[in-house]
């Protein structure tokens, strides 16, 4: 019986090749991989309740931390309360003429006067989503970024880039309310966390990014337009002409390729391989089905296969609709399944290229010839997954 | 200068204009008179070509050490970059390492570039602000051969087989892990998809993505997005403008080719530090067509029958004017069939650009709103194509199977005992 002792030892060259193709396939998982944690975290984050950013301030909390609660505001709190709310009175000085405080839906969450800011400031438009009515609102306007950068006239009634501090002490957001007194002993905790499942929906975009970012797609539309003219006319032309000459005048004038060039025609001579195997199966499969063909059948061209669909502007924000979650993972799934599954074929490839010609060429046929020929089976014919068990009958006994 | 009328005025602006729109939409786009400069072969507009081609010719993945790099050791990338490229022009190539020599010949690289193809949108693309979530990329073959760029794997001691089998294994593992995060990476997009749903100001999106939820939740990096899209929109608009007004350039840079001796063959004939077409690439062809040559032998054993069944049905129609034109409407049916794969293969390998990953939107089903891919769509295509490529692997296996019979089936006393269960 051929038990697990026995190995095989590769020639070295060989197994270098087989170690650099199983290392560039192992560091392709792990790049992706990377990436996907990247994008991991970030999601999870998001979905976490959210912790204020202090930007002013040096330390970096971490955005992990739950909040814990603060009953009493101490000294520092307050002191910071003072620059915050000389900070947001500037900025509500500069949006003058907007929409009165007691249309707005924030108020100072903590207040003695909880009360009584609820009831003048809760904007019945936002009662859907205060669930509490009672309580003072959660949400609290809060400029991080000097007003001036996002010039506007009217403040859309959804809070504009909600916040909620749950530590801090929050300023106070409007002129009405400036006369409040602050008790700080009787502030009670007002502020509830802000997460994404209860609130994400009063989330707006400021409207400086909402303009860079149709700007931004209205240019990518442009450049990706290529619609020509007479000046583009023109100028392929001239850069026709000019590599024409530059060739002319290199010393080799006719065209090499180099080796980016012959590699970008292997792939495409590969892709042009795939569709023409896929066209031809799906051709054999509807076949199966389809009456022998007859006088009257001429059948319409079948579209162009595809993957990216519609295919009029390549740099248009081409839309992936997808339905529920479900979908989404198997979409997402299938397409990690095509790349592995081209990974191994690509690998199947080189074992047979290094192993096949081992087994032929290696003498004697002992027991280190077996594990090889038990080995390459496992990998050749199972993918690795399953191993075989070689029992040896020798005439002899 | 004065003299010169306001037309010529205006037509001697042009061309730096045209340069400085140029120089906007490159990612370290010298100014006009480095241009200018190097049309003269100045010393001093050499090292900022140098540095112009680096950043053009890195793979976006080695950008940032690239710039930490020796000057020869970015020379060498340069030059290998433009030798893969097929750039005709080697004296560039003779030149020592990083010096102040040649501006002018950076200035016909740089310009040898911009002409083949497009250069800047590939560029911009590279860069390309992210503003909606995407799947990942995941393209195997772009990755296919593991050419100079390969780890270098040292092998002190033998390697026994074992190891190879044990890779496979950790291979296994790490695709399996990678499809369980990414799964959790789309309930987790679906959920934050589902909670900000109204928000956006895009009809068509309907929901933020990620990149716009987190700058909402951290404004230090709403701001550094913002900061990202002002800055493309720049190099965007620059690139539009280029658009509009190269042709002077093109006309200036055939003053500086003329300008330039052109290279006598005997140059050439001289070995070439860097081979035009490596190793692996001839490889990679041989691969290729070994795979044609199989797929034109599969095409054959299939098309055979029936092209004899129906050679044996059609006998028996005749041949009147009926007939004639059906067979003629089947043959153009036929032609445009293959016209639409060979426009779809030119399409897909004419982008030389990777295809751009969409940006997912979440919308309740039936909500028939164009525009949009549907993601059954894709499903489907996906599915077709993982099972074609399934089956491909399996015939691969079974050939190894046989192969592997023969080799061994020879030996006699020997029984091969199968894992049960397949």
């Amino acid at each position: 019986m051929l038990g697990a002792k026995a190995g095989y030892l590769l020639p070295t060259d060989c197994a270098r090749r087989l170690l650099a193709e199983l290392q560039g396939a192992l560091d392709f998982c792990a790049e992706r991989q990377r990436q996907l944690e990247r994008s991991l975290r970030v999601s999870r984050r998001l979905l976490q309740v959210w912790e204020p950013a202090r930007s002013p301030s040096p330390e970096a909390e971490t955005k992990e931390e739950d909040p814990t609660p603060a009953c009493t505001p101490s000294a520092e709190d307050l002191k910071e309360l003072e620059l915050l709310t000389q900070a947001l009175e500037k900025a509500v000085r500069v949006r003058k003429g907007v929409s009165k405080a007691g249309q707005r839906d924030r108020t100072p969450s903590l207040t003695s006067n909880a009360a009584t800011a609820a009831a003048h400031s809760q904007a019945p438009s936002q009662a859907g989503s205060l669930a509490s009515g009672t309580r003072s609102t959660k949400d609290i306007q809060w400029t991080t970024v000097p007003a001036k950068d996002y010039p506007e006239g009217r403040l859309p009634p959804r809070g504009d880039r909600t916040r909620v501090r749950t530590q801090a002490q929050a300023p106070r957001s409007g002129p009405g309310l400036r006369n409040q007194q602050m008790t700080p002993s009787a502030v009670p905790r007002a502020t509830e966390p802000f997460t994404l499942k209860e609130k994400g929906t009063l989330l707006q975009l400021p409207v400086a990014f909402r303009k860079a970012a149709s700007q931004n797609s209205r240019l990518w539309a442009q450049l990706g337009s290529g619609h020509t003219n007479d000046s583009t006319d023109a100028a392929s032309a001239a850069k026709t002409q000019f590599l024409h000459k530059l060739q002319m005048a290199s010393g080799c004038p006719s065209h090499r390729p180099g080796a980016a060039e012959v590699r970008a025609h292997a792939q495409s001579l590969r892709k042009a391989c795939m569709l023409l195997r896929l066209h031809m199966q799906k051709k054999l499969s509807t076949a199966m089905t389809e009456q022998p063909p007859g006088p009257c059948l001429v059948e319409k061209p079948t579209q162009a296969l595809s993957l990216c669909g519609e295919v009029d502007s390549f740099w248009c924000p081409e839309l992936l609709i997808y339905s529920s979650t479900k979908e989404l993972q198997t979409l997402a799934t299938l397409k990690l399944q095509v790349a592995m599954l081209d990974q191994q074929i690509h690998l199947e490839k080189v074992l047979m290229t290094e192993l096949l010609p081992l087994i032929n060429t290696q003498e004697p046929r002992g027991p280190p010839w077996l594990a090889l020929c038990r080995a390459a089976y496992s990998l050749l014919c199972k993918g690795g997954e399953d191993f075989l068990t070689v029992l040896r009958d020798d005439p002899a006994d | 200068m004065g003299r010169r009328g306001p037309r010529v005025q205006g037509a001697a602006r042009a061309l730096p204009e045209a340069i400085a729109a140029l120089s906007r939409s490159l990612p370290a786009g010298p100014s006009p008179e480095i241009f200018r400069r190097a049309k003269f072969d100045r010393p001093e507009a050499a090292p900022v070509l140098w540095q112009l081609l680096l950043r053009v010719l890195s793979p976006l993945a080695e950008i940032n050490t690239c710039t930490d790099q020796a000057p020869e050791a970015q020379a060498l990338v340069v030059k290998s970059a433009l030798s893969s490229q097929g750039y005709p022009r080697s004296v560039l190539l003779q030149f020592p390492e990083g010096n102040s020599q040649g501006s002018r010949e950076l200035l016909l690289a740089v310009s040898w570039l911009l002409a083949r193809g497009p250069l800047l949108e590939q560029l911009l693309a590279q860069t390309r602000v992210q503003l909606g979530d995407q799947l990942p990329p995941c393209e195997w073959e772009a990755l296919a051969s593991p050419g100079p760029s390969a780890p270098l794997v040292e092998t002190k001691s033998p390697v026994d087989l074992r190891l190879v089998e044990w890779l496979m294994g950790k291979l296994r593992i790490r695709w399996r892990r990678l499809i369980s995060s990414q799964q959790e990476q789309c309930t987790l997009l679906s959920k934050i998809h589902l909670y900000t749903h109204g928000c956006h100001s895009e009809q068509n999106l309907g929901h933020l993505s990620v990149a716009e939820t987190e700058m909402l939740r951290d404004p230090e990096s709403g701001q550094q997005l913002l900061q990202a899209l002002e800055s493309e929109n720049i190099r965007l608009e620059a690139a539009l403008e280029w658009r509009r007004c190269q042709l002077v350039f093109w006309q200036w840079m055939d003053t500086v080719l003329d300008a330039c001796s052109p290279e006598s063959p005997a140059v050439t004939s001289q070995p070439i530090v860097l081979p035009m077409i490596s190793e692996g690439g001839l490889a990679e062809l041989e691969l290729v067509k070994q795979e044609l040559q199989a797929l034109q032998e599969e095409l054959r054993e299939v098309a055979e029958p029936r092209r004899a069944a129906w050679e044996a049905q059609v006998a028996g129609l005749g041949r009147g004017p009926e007939w004639s034109n059906t067979r003629k409407a089947l043959q153009e049916a036929v032609e445009q069939e293959l016209e639409a794969l060979r426009v779809s293969w030119e399409q897909s390998s004419n982008l030389a650009q990777p295809q751009r990953p969409h940006r997912l939107v979440r919308r309740k089903d039936g909500a028939a709103r164009a525009p949009g891919l549907q993601a059954a769509k894709v499903i489907r295509t996906l599915s077709t194509q993982e099972a074609c490529l399934r089956k491909a692997l399996h015939q691969l296996q079974s050939q190894c199977q046989q192969e592997l019979a023969r080799l061994v089936g020879a030996l006699p006393g020997l029984i091969w005992i199968l894992a049960p269960g397949h």
